[in-house]
């Protein structure tokens, strides 16, 4: 019972009460008329834009660019990292140069992407990928870098070799760290997606509010607001799930 | 080399007369130039075939470091360290090493950090080799019906007995154990030395045991070691005569009262000279 409650009804009235307050402050007439909609007068935008408009196009395409740019960004990071954490010298050559990178926020990036990418499909994914890898890559070699000695020893005193103490011992050690430097890539691509999508994109979320913010339709833009924020908070979850059955061995898991 | 048999604690020399780890004029500091600090300054001492030799001495005077050494973890800066006859150049799975941490692999279960060493390359054993020793140790160390338990479910006593029967797997020359028994209550920590007693007696393994329990080391050796404060020298070395098997009542028997007593002052005159010699 504590368990439903911990899980799936307090966090739904926290959702709850954040509507409340909205639509609180939205029929009292405190903001000027016309700029702060209902909560009912979006949904009503939002299945109108469903139907008519084919929405659920928009958030595939958005799923589909942050997922692209977590998994490539990721994938060049988990070798970056793991030769990182490995090699101290490297780590010394090029964590300030990573830390630099990762604190460019990528909408800074926009006019030289355009200049060298052009304003296809390739810019925005070049920017999603670019904010995964720095976010992750720094998460994934500090973690292991980290890494008790303990364990370490305890392997080459039974005799393994440096392979098997990278497979046996540093990889599963590194799973955890992984699957949250995995969650810090997807919520930083939640956060660039709009700047990417600002790169000319015809469809997508970040599009739509953009095309919304034009035409001042502001039941759209928060609409979009609203869907951006469901889509990562969906996501995130679910990699939470992932990360409990994956590293149940932990004594803590951050969920 | 053949294993030497235990009689009452007593030891039968081996043709051989190999020790199982030799010390020899072993020293190490740490730092550089004025802030140098010597910790093992010529330390000498052998751990026979079929011994168990608890190293005992004050806290800071080095004795982890002697362990770190045997077990090819950091090098002396002179003197030589040797298992079986041979210089220590680096870990070996010819040396199963204990640590005081709790350092059996938390995403394994009991079974598999008991079976590990048996699973690399370096002790290449077949299946059901693995399954046979890793049930032999199980049950040894107690562990029957924690097979499948993760780590982060059993006590310190219970992950410690994991790390013991996971040091025996390998079939080692040596055990190096590391203070394994600091962390645990004073109630566990009785129990697990009398387990590793009859573990041990049953193994017949040589093994060095670093403490600082005076107990602990009368309890469990057949010889102890007692270093002196910084810079680093052996104080004396000690038979236990205390019979062997030993069980509880042995803390009790008057060879064991004798030699804790004696310990106790030693350990006590350099405790107060560490301390400034406060009355």
């Amino acid at each position: 019972m504590s368990k439903i409650w911990g899980r799936i009804l307090w966090p739904l009235a926290g959702f709850g009460a954040f509507v409340a307050v909205w639509y609180a402050v939205a029929v009292s007439g405190v903001m000027p008329p016309g700029q702060l909609p209902r909560p009912d007068e979006v949904v009503a935008t939002l299945a109108g834009q469903f139907r008519d408009d084919d929405l659920l196009l928009d958030v595939r395409l958005s799923v589909l660019r942050v997922l692209i740019g977590v998994a490539v960004g990721c994938s060049l990071a988990l070798p970056v990292g793991f030769l990182l954490a490995w090699y101290t010298p490297l780590r010394q050559m090029f964590d300030p140069l990573f830390s630099f990178f990762r604190a460019l926020p990528p909408i800074a990036l926009i006019p030289l992407v355009i200049i060298y990418l052009g304003i296809g499909e390739q810019a925005r994914l070049f920017i999603l990928i670019y904010a995964a890898f720095f976010a992750s890559v720094v998460v994934i070699y500090e973690g292991i870098a980290s890494t008790d000695e303990i364990y370490v020893r305890a392997a080459r005193s039974m005799g393994a070799s440096e392979m098997e103490l990278f497979r046996r011992v540093i990889v599963p050690l590194a799973v955890p760290q992984v699957l949250v430097a995995v969650r810090v890539a997807v919520g930083v691509c939640w956060a660039t997606l709009v700047a990417a999508e600002l790169i000319a994109a015809q469809r997508g979320l970040g599009a739509s509010i953009q095309d919304a913010a034009n035409f001042f339709q502001i039941e759209m833009v928060y609409g979009g607001v609203v869907l951006i924020g469901l889509s990562a908070l969906v996501m995130d979850r679910l990699l939470a799930v992932v990360m409990k059955r994956a590293v149940r061995w932990q004594d803590r898991v951050g969920g | 080399m053949a294993e030497q048999k235990l009689d009452g604690g007593r030891l039968h020399d081996g043709a051989t007369g190999v020790p199982k780890i030799h010390f020899d004029d072993v020293r190490i500091g740490f730092g550089k130039g004025a802030k140098r600090k010597e910790v093992l300054d010529g330390v000498s001492f052998d751990v026979r075939s079929g011994e168990f030799v608890s190293v005992l001495g004050p806290s800071g005077c080095g004795k982890s470091t002697l362990l770190t050494l045997a077990a090819g973890f950091a090098k002396a800066d002179s003197g030589s360290v040797e298992i079986d006859g041979s210089p220590v150049v680096g870990p070996h799975h010819d040396r199963g090493v204990v640590f005081q941490q709790y350092a059996i692999f938390p995403w394994l279960t009991v079974r598999k950090n008991i079976a590990f060493g048996l699973t690399l390359r370096a002790n290449r054993h077949n299946k059901a080799d693995i399954s046979a020793a890793t049930d032999r140790y199980i049950d040894l160390m107690g562990l029957r019906g924690f097979e499948d338990a993760l780590p982060k479910t059993l006590s310190g006593g219970m992950r410690q007995r994991v790390a013991i029967a996971r040091a025996y797997a390998t079939n080692p020359s040596v055990l190096l154990m590391d203070e394994p028994f600091a962390a645990l209550d004073a109630q566990t920590r009785e129990f697990m030395q009398e387990l590793l007693h009859e573990a041990n007696l049953e193994e017949q393994r040589s093994a060095m045991f670093i403490t600082h329990s005076v107990e602990e080391a009368i309890f469990l050796s057949s010889r102890i070691v007692v270093l002196s404060n910084r810079p680093t020298r052996v104080h004396e070395i000690l038979d236990v005569p205390v019979p062997m098997p030993r069980t509880a009542e042995s803390r009790t028997s008057p060879e064991f009262i004798e030699l804790r007593r004696h310990l106790e002052e030693v350990m006590r005159s350099m405790s107060s000279f560490t301390h400034g010699g406060t009355p």
